[in-house]
């Protein structure tokens, strides 16, 4: 093979090695959220109530701590699991009961999660349980959303929930 | 499945060879085409990061600047920097399939092989990173869907996806991790690849001059005709609804979306683990066979063993009992038993005075008594006076030599060709046994065992010891690299060599009878 026909297939040989490459990296488009749909995000960071109460320490017990570690009582440090429910129009789209992470279980608890919803106007109910020692939901929240294609609706909590 | 793959490369091999000759076969050294994106990537990389603004509102004008505002400079390097990561992805994962398919990943290979695992995570790593920082549409998609996949980790407490609400939850600090992360890896990467090769001789890590100008070429081509470019910006208060992916780097993320983070890590880690322990599973492949011995009596502690071992598994230590000499050992755990180092062995010289020909290094499967004695007893069952006698020295990983055997022509197959020393020809010839010595093996530039023809193409041409010696007419002897898809030119090549052999029978008397050392 002649110099000038073997650079030709040289030539070719890259094209075929570049052009899938160039076309890979940015096709076929991928359709992540079907067109009718839009999102909606749970996110709550909340610290559970402790569990248990304090008790007062004896006077055998409190004399002889030293200084620094002199406590009228000793209180738990366990905190209660976070107990959330999210219903949509009447149907119980999430319920779960995420234990305070830490080897003590005294961290803050986290929950996320992202549905996909269709849009229009909705009914949300969240519901909160964070303490252990109560029966029921001691957070309640209710509100009619409408949804717009795509839109992204946060519900998060903040000493009560609120949607963004 | 791993001959059909083994056929495929050997085909497109063979087609690369063709345009651009087994030295430009980007086939043959696709681990040194990955090291030369890897820099194309990093310098570019360099450019890019002094105009890049690390804040959200910075991130995607400063690269939409990049690339309109300088097109000509700027907007080619980001092109470069993005093609050049999609071709390391390409030749990477090619580098991974003909290694499983020829075979070269267990036995002491196993330490690349396995190091090569942790690379390709590095390497999309590293991709991904790069795709965060254009904060554009396909970056929200990648940075919500990795961040609700690490979060699905026991590890991790408070949800990273957390950070991705909407576009008040975001921060500038955020764009600055990014950009530590998109160095880091990187680095970590290349840390990596240097392990990789840390066990391999020579390890080539730079492509062919003329692959790396016709591959920067063919780059700034696409770059010019098809610039890498963003998608529209993020906006974190709407889902991202269609994205152009890059399918080379993120094709798991619609896993992580359809099938849950949980699948996609078991799918991920599962075909990890896989890889990881593929050199130890159970394969229809032979047993390798036992390793190189050292005999000290006759090593006199002349390294060539050692500088031509392509797997470092020869050292050298204080001989036995020759005072002041050294003498070879072999690393059993490194030895892949090739027998490049009794091809290099000057002891391995059949015209020594010894009564039995013994050499200082030697694989048990093929000792080169037995390759002498094999040699002597095929050449002399040819036919004397008719077609020019040939002795074809083949290799077990190249054409198959086996089926070539005539009346005029004598072959012995091996695990290398280079396990021939170069003193054999010489005998060969002098002794009357042949008219022509042809040696054949694997590609050039693509042996089983990296560089058995390599040596012996240095060898023949005086470049490297042992020489084959001056007095060798050289029209008597030919080497083809034809490998195991060239068996039928190879055949061709033996019946064109003794026509010629024919046309022009070789002077009388090939060479002056002399004392012939050895070495």
């Amino acid at each position: 093979m002649v110099d000038v026909r073997r650079y030709l297939a040289q030539a070719l040989l890259y094209v075929l090695f570049f052009l899938p490459i160039v076309w890979l990296t940015h096709l076929p488009v991928h359709r992540h959220l079907d067109e009718g749909m839009a999102e909606l995000k749970i996110a709550v960071r909340h610290a559970g109530a402790i569990v248990g109460a304090c008790t007062p320490v004896t006077a055998g017990v409190y004399t002889p701590l030293p200084g620094d570690k002199k406590r009228p009582e000793i209180c738990p440090r366990k905190r209660s699991p976070l107990q959330l429910e999210l219903i949509m129009d009447g149907e119980t789209l999430y319920r779960a009961t995420v234990v305070a992470p830490g080897l003590h279980h005294d961290g803050v608890a986290s929950i996320y999660r992202r549905f996909t919803v269709p849009v229009g106007s909705h009914h949300l109910q969240l519901r909160m349980n964070d303490d252990a020692a109560v029966e029921g939901y001691a957070w309640v929240f209710e509100q009619k959303v409408d949804l717009k294609p795509a839109q992204v609706m946060v519900a998060s909590f903040k000493e009560g929930f609120r949607l963004q | 499945m791993k001959s059909l793959l083994k056929k495929g490369f050997n085909q497109v091999d063979s087609l690369f060879s063709l345009a651009f000759t087994p030295a430009w076969n980007p086939m043959y050294q696709l681990g040194a085409m990955s090291f030369f994106y890897f820099w194309i990537v990093a310098i570019t990389g360099v450019y890019l990061f002094i105009f890049f603004e690390t804040s959200i509102s910075g991130a995607y004008s400063s690269i939409e600047q990049i690339t309109f505002g300088q097109w000509y400079l700027g907007g080619v390097m980001r092109s470069f920097h993005r093609y050049a990561s999609a071709a390391m992805g390409i030749t990477v994962t090619l580098h991974l399939l003909r290694e499983f398919s020829m075979d070269r990943y267990s036995g002491p290979r196993w330490f690349s092989w396995v190091s090569g695992v942790p690379l390709l995570w590095l390497l999309f790593a590293s991709a991904i990173g790069g795709y965060w920082l254009v904060w554009d549409q396909q970056a929200q998609y990648i940075a919500i869907l990795t961040a609700e996949w690490f979060d699905w980790l026991p590890i991790m407490v408070d949800p990273m996806a957390s950070n991705f609400l909407n576009e008040s939850a975001l921060s500038d600090r955020f764009f600055s991790l990014l950009v530590f992360l998109h160095i880091g890896i990187p680095l970590a990467l290349l840390l990596g690849m240097f392990i990789h090769i840390k066990r391999v001789t020579g390890a080539r890590t730079n492509p062919a001059k003329g692959l790396a100008a016709g591959t920067l070429l063919a780059m700034l081509a696409i770059s010019l005709w098809r610039p890498a470019l963003s998608q529209a910006p993020a906006n974190l208060d709407f889902a991202v609804t269609e994205v152009g992916l890059d399918w080379i780097f993120l094709n798991p993320y619609p896993l992580i979306n359809s099938w849950g983070p949980g699948q996609t890590w078991g799918l991920l880690v599962g075909l990890s683990t896989f890889l990881s322990v593929l050199p130890w599973l159970p394969s229809r492949r032979e047993k390798q066979t036992p390793v190189a011995v050292v005999d000290p009596d006759n090593c006199n502690g002349c390294g060539w063993c050692l500088a031509d071992c392509p797997f470092e598994a020869v050292t050298m230590k204080e001989h036995d009992f020759k005072k002041g000499h050294q003498q070879s050992v072999v690393d059993p755990d490194l030895c892949v038993s090739c027998g490049i180092c009794a091809g290099a062995c000057p002891s391995s010289s059949p015209f020594r005075h010894v009564e039995e020909l013994t050499t200082g290094i030697s694989i048990p499967g093929m000792h080169i008594k037995e390759l002498l004695s094999l040699t002597e007893t095929k050449l002399r069952e040819l036919e004397v006076g008719g077609a020019p006698r040939i002795m074809l020295y083949g290799c077990d990983h190249g054409s198959v030599v086996g089926g070539m055997e005539s009346d005029s022509v004598a072959s012995i197959s091996m695990p290398c060709s280079a396990l021939v020393p170069p003193a054999f020809v010489d005998y060969v010839l002098r002794q009357n046994l042949a008219e022509g010595v042809m040696i054949s093996g694997c590609c050039e530039g693509d042996c089983f065992y990296r560089l058995g023809n390599t040596w012996m193409d240095q060898r023949f041409s005086m470049e490297r010891m042992p020489v084959l010696r001056t007095r060798v007419p050289r029209e008597l002897v030919r080497m083809r690299w034809l490998g195991a898809q060239g068996t039928k030119e190879q055949q061709r090549e033996v019946t064109a060599f003794q026509q010629d052999l024919s046309a022009n029978p070789p002077g009388g008397g090939l060479i002056d009878l002399q004392e012939v050392g050895h070495g």
